[in-house]
């Protein structure tokens, strides 16, 4: 197999996943197993979706109402529900974004501070 | 929102996309199709478990649960048909009861009048002389009191009223004062009420207001009735109005046809003006409080007023005070038993219930530990404790819902078989059961709190259920506490079962044993008519020609072997007494002195009514008003009051300085008052000696009893058209009255008996099904280690027949108390052998009957399935 074994990845935070389909879905419209494959691609295959939980997570965000999703045809004309990022999407995106960089941040420097002490 | 639309199938085509698309990806890196397809399917998971959370993030998934958990209940009840039939039929009984009871207790001491805020209301009630007033005194309330701001008198009185359809009836009716229907809120549904200023002066106000029924009845609904002339007691009244269809007068039991200005008191009751006379308390008073006064308030209120009217008048008002209580029971009168009696009776009701969802918890019990399996194999496949519990719940549910709408329908039938009854009465007792939305609610509140109630046991024990140990075939004993409960239960059951069906059957030898009865006069071929002649206007003159005219008339119609008349005929409703001092028994004391049921009565009453004459004659057309008074008496009443069995000649009086009374004739002793008294003395006095309006034709014939009562009708018609008849059939017909409390005790027993029975089956059956599903791998090892048929059966019973002896020997204590009781209602002893022996049998039967299921089970039980516990 092409890709990396499973046991070096990173299994996602609770809650990352949302925010990851939503930047994803940034791009524009795409399909389930294209999101997958692009946040396992641009993480350099350093996150693993589990492509079970992937399907729910992309059920709740439309009934947040953050995507809308319709029947589309695929590159290789295949038929795939495209899933497309809506104005709330947008805002919740940013919301997101932005609490996540405080998280880090925070954890950054928690982590940081401890190696100094170390 | 668009995504609760989205179907099952859409999302599975979803997800078959994207292994389609992951599949070609993987083609595209250069794996082989079946290795793709595998790596695809991997990478995703599970496929069926994504595809159910889909599933179960849908909004209407607890809906969805329920109809599945209700069409699960339906399956299960649909195999076990006998279950359910006996869960719904008990169930249908507890609820049909209890909202039967409600109905009842609704009615009449729920149900508000139908009055504008009928909350203001309040009955004066003189404590001294019970309900009434004088008028006098009434006046005095409305006038002087500062809490009303309204205060009505009224009061029942019978009248003959003229209708267009036949001749006059004698009916009932109120007198009201001019305020009655301001104070009240009512507006006529034709015409007008009455007001203040129509009653103002005697006589001054000929003027009646109809109730609807009577208007619909009496007049046929004319729409044009209002202004016509109509007669009551043969007197010309003006109606001015129809009353409202829901307004029956301000007491549930009296319902009035007609109201009248109460300033007509001495026309509506001739010969008895009482409206002036301080010492007649016959006003019946409400008040409408004012707003913001209390009841307290107003009782300290009144009571200043009654102490001025004790000082106005010390000698009729002595002790007068008064004290409020709800209208519509003639104050606490009726009103204080009524409502302990059907506060009572609804406890006894949801005693029945109660009882009734035990057995049902018991009987689910047993179903539960039958069903540990299934609740095993749901658990171990994943279902969660609580989804279990709900769909037992559910199920329980189900069933008292079931249970409900067949006992709301019962109910329904039985209180309109109620409303329509009449007592066979001279009296308006009338009411109106009919349930409404207060018995709707109660009767769907019952029915799920019973479903919870008998559904919470199964439940909790089938949430405690180990799936291990289950599957294993390990029962799982309930502890020893929640059984000893549960045989008390069927003990207490037992015993009432026992006592309920020794009274009912008690009371079928009681209808079986009137029948045949001895009453002291032979009704069979007596013909009797009654009227009023003081109502229809006779002076005492005319009264008394007329009724000698009518004897004549009526004992000259072909057939007719004697005729008489009398002012009444022993156990009617109408009974007089009078008190007797005899001769050579001076300074008797008021509490020695003998009361004695009176009648006045024509010559030939005795032999007309077959009453034997023991000794001395009857009275004789000689014996009049010019001659000696003269007085017949019963041997009880020669034995009782002048202590010998050879009583002619003697004299007694009816009170000190009273004239004296001879006896000239001795009768044998009879019933009087009810069927079930002891010897009574009674004495008849000539009614030619002693005048009275009130009229009882006694004619015995050869001919059939309803084709003289027709030849009767004629005969009188032809001297006075104009004269209502009522009573008029057979005597045995008209003891109706005397044997209703022994036809009421049969129906009401028989029903609480049969009610006990079932009770009692479901117990049984519950409490031996439970004790043979707990044991099943017990017996079938002791099957297999030798026991036979007789000793399972053994096993299986024991208990249960140790449970129903002392059951039914606590029964039997209770039967013998109660039957004491009830031989005054039943004439029949419960020391009566045959009553005994059947109330054994019927226990017997009944142990049989609802052990028979489970104890063929238990015999059924091949050792090599029970132990494996299939």
């Amino acid at each position: 197999m092409a890709t990396r074994d499973e046991k070096d990845r990173i299994a996602l935070l609770q809650g990352t996943l949302d925010l990851l389909i939503l930047r994803t879905l940034l791009f524009g419209p795409q399909h389930g197993q294209g999101i997958a494959r692009a946040i396992q691609s641009q993480s350099r295959d350093e996150l693993l979706i589990d492509h079970g939980s992937l399907y729910p997570a992309l059920q709740r965000l439309e009934s947040q109402e953050w995507i809308t999703a319709e029947w589309g045809t695929s590159d290789n004309n295949r038929k795939a529900r495209f899933y497309k990022l809506t104005k709330a999407g947008r805002k919740q995106l940013a919301h997101e974004t932005s609490q996540w960089e405080r998280l880090s941040a925070a954890i950054g420097r928690v982590l940081a501070g401890a190696e100094v002490e170390n | 929102m668009f995504w609760r639309k989205r179907k099952d199938s859409d999302f599975t085509a979803e997800i078959s996309a994207h292994l389609e698309l992951e599949i070609e990806r993987l083609r595209a890196e250069g794996l082989s199709r079946e290795e793709a397809e595998a790596a695809a399917r991997r990478e995703f998971g599970n496929v069926t478990r994504v595809q159910e959370r889909f599933h179960e993030s849908k909004r209407w998934m607890l809906l969805e649960h329920l109809r599945r958990d209700v069409a699960h209940a339906l399956r299960v009840f649909g195999r076990n048909p006998g279950f359910t039939l006996v869960a719904v039929i008990s169930l249908a009984l507890g609820i049909g009861v209890n909202a039967l009871v409600f109905s009842v207790v609704n009615a009449i001491v729920l149900r508000p009048l139908p009055v504008d805020q009928p909350g203001q209301l309040a009955f004066v009630e003189n404590s001294q002389f019970s309900a009434g007033h004088s008028f006098p005194n009434y006046r005095q309330i409305r006038d002087r009191n500062q809490v009303f701001s309204g205060t009505l008198g009224y009061r029942v009185v019978q009248i003959e009223l003229e209708s267009n359809s036949s001749a006059a009836v004698r009916t009932w009716g109120y007198l009201a004062t001019g305020n009655y229907f301001d104070v009240l809120g009512i507006k006529p549904f034709l015409g007008r009420v009455f007001h203040a200023e129509d009653d103002l002066y005697a006589g001054s106000s000929p003027y009646a207001v109809l109730s609807y029924g009577a208007w619909q009845a009496r007049f046929g609904g004319d729409h044009e009735i209002v202004g016509k002339t109509i007669h009551i007691n043969r007197k010309p009244y003006t109606v001015i109005g129809v009353a409202p269809r829901d307004f029956h007068g301000t007491e549930v039991f009296y319902w009035p046809e007609v109201w009248v200005p109460m300033m007509m008191q001495a026309q509506i009751e001739p010969g008895n003006a009482w409206l002036e006379e301080p010492a007649s308390f016959n006003t019946w008073v409400i008040g409408r409080l004012k707003p913001d006064i209390s009841i307290e308030q107003a009782t300290a209120n009144l009571n200043t007023i009654a102490a001025e009217l004790v000082r106005q008048n010390p000698v009729v008002n002595e002790g007068i005070r008064f004290h409020l209580t709800r209208p519509g029971l003639v104050g606490d009168a009726i009103g204080g038993p009524a409502r302990s009696f059907s506060f009572g009776i609804l406890l006894l009701a949801a005693l029945v219930l109660l009882t009734a969802c035990a057995n049902l918890a018991s009987l689910l019990a047993a179903r539960a530990a039958d069903r540990q399996r299934e609740i095993a194999i749901r658990l171990s496949i994943g279902a969660t404790r609580a989804r279990v519990v709900r769909q037992l719940l559910t199920e329980t549910l189900v069933l008292s819902a079931l249970g409900g709408v067949a006992g709301y329908g019962l109910a329904t039938f039985l209180s309109s078989i109620l409303s329509r009854w009449r007592a066979p009465m001279d009296f308006p007792v009338q009411f109106d059961v009919s349930p409404d939305w207060r018995v709707f609610c109660f009767a769907a509140a019952i029915s799920a709190v019973a479903g919870i109630l008998f559904g919470l046991a199964p439940s909790r024990h089938a949430a405690r259920t180990d799936a291990n140990a289950a599957l294993k075939g390990e029962s799982q004993g309930m502890q020893g506490k929640r059984l000893a409960l549960r045989d008390v239960l069927v003990v207490v059951q037992v015993a009432l079962c026992f006592v309920l069906v020794s009274a009912c059957l008690l009371s079928l030898r009681g209808l079986q044993r009137s029948l045949t009865m001895h009453l002291g006069f032979e009704p069979q071929g007596v013909t009797v008519a009654e009227f009023d002649l003081g109502l229809a206007g006779y002076s005492e003159q005319r009264g008394r020609d007329f009724q000698r005219r009518t004897l004549e008339a009526l004992a000259q119609l072909p057939g007719v072997q004697s005729a008489a008349y009398s002012n009444s005929v022993p156990l009617s409703i109408d009974q007089s007494h009078s008190s007797i001092y005899p001769e050579g028994q001076p300074n008797l004391k008021n509490s020695d002195v003998h009361m004695a049921v009176t009648y006045e009565v024509s010559p030939n009453y005795f032999a007309t009514m077959g009453i034997r004459l023991l000794a001395g004659r009857d009275f004789d057309w000689h014996d009049n008003i010019n001659s000696p008074r003269v007085a017949v008496v019963n041997m009880a009443f020669a034995r009782q009051v002048f202590r010998t069995t050879n009583a002619v000649g003697k004299r007694f009086r009816h009170g000190p300085g009273g004239a004296w009374q001879q006896v000239i004739g001795i009768v044998e002793t009879g019933k009087y008052e009810n069927p079930t008294e002891v010897e009574k003395p009674a004495l008849f006095q000539s009614i030619v000696q002693q005048y009275n309006t009130t009229t009882t034709m006694i004619v015995r014939s050869s001919l059939p009893e309803q084709q003289m009562a027709d030849k009767i009708r004629q005969t009188i018609a032809a001297l006075d058209p104009e004269l209502p008849l009522f009573g008029t059939g057979p005597l045995s017909q008209m003891l109706g009255f005397a044997f209703l409390p022994l036809h009421a005790a049969v129906i009401a027993l028989s029903a609480f008996g049969l009610l006990a029975v079932v009770l009692a089956i479901t117990g049984i059956h519950g409490l031996v099904s439970y004790g043979v599903a707990r044991r099943v791998r017990e017996i079938g090892i002791r099957v297999a280690i030798g026991a036979n048929p007789r000793q399972v059966i053994q096993l299986v019973l024991a208990k249960t027949f140790m449970l129903l002896g002392l059951g039914a020997l606590i029964g039997l204590g209770l039967a013998l108390a109660a039957g004491r009781i009830l031989e005054t209602v039943v004439f029949s002893s419960s020391r009566d052998p045959v009553v005994m022996a059947s109330v054994f049998a019927t226990m017997i039967v009944l142990g049989l009957i609802s052990s028979w299921a489970p104890t063929r089970r238990a015999l059924r039980i091949e050792p090599t399935i029970a132990l494996r516990h299939e």
